[in-house]
């Protein structure tokens, strides 16, 4: 039985679920009777907060994306994503298929994704990113501004198309990547945990012919997953490029005390102001703005609705003012230390590996390999298609907003997130073509007043069916669930939050409940991080935060392989953290444990 | 004569080797086999004295299995050598009754005094209640049971294999069954994993038969010992014989069948591609089937 899927329907017809009830303010209307048999999961981890309409279509694309890669490797699963009241939710379904359809597409996948695997950052590097690099050059080269509206209209439509490939690409390299990931970690408690029968005990290795059956081998500990990803760590990555370059900066603006004095300044607009005012600002802002053109092309979190640090760099300012009150630290010191441990660890891990069979050592081998280079993509493939491929999007749709609010569609540009994207493709088509398009501004009023509804409310962590039969425990799945994370614990004493741990040691600070990265400006070196997510932009703060605790997430999620490599102590996925913890209470984290201890009052 | 050299002097004698020992010998010159040294049925007598406890050994003991030791670190270029160490009772592997698995063997034994200790243990197992009660079940000897111990260069299998010259459970002279596994031969002896089986036929040596398992353990060498483990998911239902292996290990069984003048039970193990003999015994209990 193939082994990347083991446990399948046990017949051919759709498996039979239990439909949950729907809390009476949130109705669902399904735009087909087969989505109420799925298992929806709202999606707080990547879009915690109510979405504007037309930020629905990133949604949409991105899991019809991971449906078409999956389908490329032959994964038996289908997946959508859609915006119920608001909210952000998706299934990722596996297919009703026969056992024997099963098994011989498991084994399909298995060779597909193990293949896809060996070749992580060859393939990337070669293929996928190349073509990226294409795209985004594409969009670059096309100019907004002068473009006449049909021209938009066929370049917004490019875009469309452009992004589906991006997303495609996204999935055809998160699969293998964190599959990858989470088989090694397997693989790695597997062959270093275990009983060990001592050679000159009282019991030697076979002393009687009658069979003992397979013997338990013991249940590995969270602390071994962490020694596992010790083996991953401390590679250069795009998130953590981002982070030296902006550490850089501030070692500069170290250097120049007239800086340092504007980066004091209380607004971004007086820091940039002051800046202008002499000529060391000056060149220092130049190199702000290269930085900014570099690794700016992002937002708070995932929706096109928010604005890039180029836009608003409050966020890169908040940062560089906390890493210049650190004037003696080398973090990219701490960083290579993360190397070397790592590579030392290896020495010790393949001399016990000697003696082990060699089919099991080249196993260990290929997998190191593939989660190694997975470790980095994690990252990469979120700086080049969920960033990058973010920004000309975000400009295209403003340039849009534009256009429509000067022919009265709209009141504002912003307001264009407001309208889904087909709204948008009508308008733009009917003002391409010099014909009326009519105003939009009760449809905008009357969505921003729904989004305001529902803001206030509390949106149901699953709506549509739960499956009767318990979920397959292929990797893939276990590398999904290590991302996403299980629902929380029962949180059985008053004063400890429990989650999963994402990032070992053990720290006590003052905690900082950040919703947004415009809030992150009241985050204090010491402080301890407690958001409901935190997406690759927020990364940067990592430096400056004693340890991060979230709503969401797994141990393979952004968060804890983030937390990870800058070492400091995380606790993932406990669900009520932001809602619990308040401002200023003092907090241990202990993240090898996944706790939460509250020592103060709240 | 306290210590006997695999493939030297009398080694070939079975009442001081025991019958594991003298069938290793029979082949040592013609079979790849890892060296090794047997302490005799004499040396057990010597040891008797203490009572059958696990201390020091006798002084006139300590010293020729130091040297022993080391001279075979030196055969094989390693100072510290890991070794098996196996009982070999003398009327063990014997034609019609074997003891197979009811004395000890003691693996991935390093350093001197280690080896010493598994030594004393495998002598005072032939103490121990099952091998006595197995032994008034087929009407033998209750006294004193001459024991010989084997040690022998370990070979840290990558895979192991359980081999017999005619097929043991129907009785069929012109199949040669395999069974095989990843990893050190005990959790096939055991039986803590259900192994990988092929049937082949002797005459032609095509195979009639393959059955891969899903492998669930396998067994290791470790700091001071063994350990158990899982097998990584992915290898678990891959054969762990390749067609040129099973060809091979038929081969010697056919081979060894014909050179012993009985129907064999082997264990071999492959390693660095290289297939080695680890035990060769007569397959008791049959059902001769013309």
């Amino acid at each position: 039985m193939s082994s990347l899927a083991l446990v399948g329907p046990e017949t051919a017809t759709v498996p039979a679920t239990t439909p949950i009830p729907l809390p009476a303010d949130f109705p669902v209307t399904w735009a087909e009777p087969e989505d109420a048999q799925c298992l929806w999961l709202r999606q707080r981890m990547h879009f915690p907060e109510p979405m504007k309409p037309l930020d629905e279509w990133l949604l949409r694309t991105e899991f019809e994306g991971a449906q078409r890669a999956a389908q490329l490797y032959d994964l038996p699963i289908t997946s959508a994503g859609r915006r119920f009241n608001t909210y952000a939710y998706a299934h990722i379904t596996p297919m009703p298929l026969s056992p024997a359809a099963w098994t011989a597409q498991g084994a399909s996948a298995q060779e597909k994704l193990g293949a896809a695997m060996g070749r992580l950052h060859e393939r990337w590097e070669g293929e996928f990113l190349p073509e990226i690099q294409q795209i985004l050059a594409g969009w670059a080269a096309f100019d907004l501004s002068a473009a006449t509206m049909p021209a938009l209209v066929e370049h917004l439509d490019a875009v469309i198309i452009a992004r589906e490939r991006l997303w495609d690409i996204h999935f055809l390299v998160w699969f293998p990547a964190y599959t990858a990931i989470s088989l090694f970690e397997e693989l790695y408690c597997e062959l270093f945990g275990g009983e060990d029968v001592a050679s000159t005990s009282s019991a030697p290795a076979t002393s009687s012919a009658q069979a003992t059956g397979v013997e338990q081998v013991s249940v590995p500990s969270v602390g071994q997953a962490f020694d596992a990803y010790r083996l991953l760590q401390g590679f250069d990555n795009k998130t953590i490029e981002t982070t030296h370059a902006l550490w850089d900066l501030s070692r500069r603006a170290l250097m120049l005390p007239t800086v340092c004095q504007a980066l004091a300044a209380k607004s971004t607009a007086a820091v940039l102001s002051t800046l202008e005012q002499n000529v060391e600002g000056r060149a220092f802002l130049a190199d702000l703005r290269a930085y900014l053109d570099e690794y700016g092309q992002r937002g708070d979190k995932w929706v096109i609705s928010v604005p890039s640090w180029i836009e608003d760099p409050t966020s890169v300012l908040k940062n560089l003012k906390d890493y210049i009150t650190q004037p003696d630290r080398d973090l990219k010191a701490e960083m290579a230390e993360l190397a070397t441990t790592r590579e030392r660890r290896l020495i010790g891990l393949r001399q016990r590996l000697q003696d082990y069979p060699q089919p099991v050592v080249a196993h260990f081998e290929f997998l190191l390999k593939a989660a190694q280079e997975g470790c980095v993509l994690t990252e990469d493939h979120g700086f080049w298609i969920d960033f990058r491929g973010w920004y000309p999007i975000r400009r295209l749709f403003l340039e849009l907003g534009h256009r429509f609010t000067t022919a009265k569609v709209l009141e504002k540009p912003a307001d264009l997130f407001y309208l889904t994207l087909d709204e948008v493709r009508t308008i733009a088509n009917a003002l391409a073509n010099g014909l009326p398009s009519g105003t939009r501004h009760l449809l905008v009023a009357g969505r921003q007043a729904e989004t305001e509804y529902y803001r206030g409310l509390q949106p149901p962590p699953a709506i549509g069916a739960l499956p009767v039969t318990p979920p397959p425990v292929d990797p893939v799945s276990q590398a999904i669930n290590k991302f996403f994370g299980a629902p929380p614990p029962p949180q059985r004493e008053p004063d400890i939050l429990r989650g999963a741990g994402g990032s070992p040691g053990i720290v006590r600070g003052p905690a900082r409940v950040i919703r947004t990265l415009a809030e992150a400006t009241k985050l204090q070196p010491g402080d301890i991080l407690v958001a409901e997510t935190t997406a690759p932009p927020w990364t940067p703060l990592f430096a400056t935060a004693a340890a991060v605790v979230t709503d969401t997430g797994g141990i393979l999620s952004h968060c804890a392989i983030v937390a990870r490599e800058y070492a400091i102590p995380a606790v993932v996925g406990v669900g009520i953290a932001t809602d619990t913890i308040v401002d200023g209470q003092l907090l241990e984290v202990d993240g090898a444990a996944g706790i939460v201890r509250m020592l103060t009052a709240g | 004569m306290e210590i006997v050299w695999l493939g030297h002097g009398n080694c070939h004698d079975c009442t001081l080797v025991g019958g594991k020992g003298a069938n290793l010998c029979h082949l040592a010159a013609t079979q790849r086999i890892p060296p090794a040294f047997c302490l005799t049925a004499a040396a057990f007598r010597d040891w008797l004295p203490t009572g059958g406890e696990v201390t020091a050994l006798p002084a006139k003991l300590s010293a020729p299995l130091a040297t022993a030791y080391r001279h075979l670190g030196d055969l094989c270029g390693v100072a510290e050598l890991a070794v098996a160490v196996r009982s070999s009772a003398v009327d063990e592997d014997g034609q019609t009754v074997s003891f197979a698995g009811q004395h000890s063997t003691y693996l991935n034994v390093t350093g001197v005094a280690a080896v010493a200790k598994a030594v004393q243990h495998c002598w005072a197992s032939a103490h121990a209640t099952h091998a006595l009660a197995y032994r008034q079940h087929h009407g033998l000897a209750i006294g004193d049971i001459p024991m010989a111990v084997l040690v022998q260069q370990m070979i840290p299998a990558d895979v192991s294999a359980v081999v017999f010259s005619t097929n043991p459970v129907t009785g069929q002279q012109d199949e040669v069954v395999i069974n095989a596994s990843l990893g050190l031969g005990e959790s096939l002896v055991s039986g803590a994993v259900t192994p990988d089986t092929w049937r082949v036929h002797k005459r032609d040596l095509t195979v009639v038969e393959v059955r891969l398992a899903d492998k669930q353990i396998m067994t290791v060498p470790t700091p001071g010992g063994t350990g158990q483990r899982p097998v990584p998911r992915w290898l678990r239902t891959q054969p762990s014989l390749t067609p040129e292996q099973c060809l091979e290990v038929a081969q010697l069984a056919v081979h060894l069948e014909r050179t012993m003048g009985w129907p064999v039970d082997l264990e071999c193990a492959y390693r660095g591609g290289l297939l080695y003999l680890l035990q060769c015994r007569p397959i008791t209990a049959l059902q001769v089937v013309p």
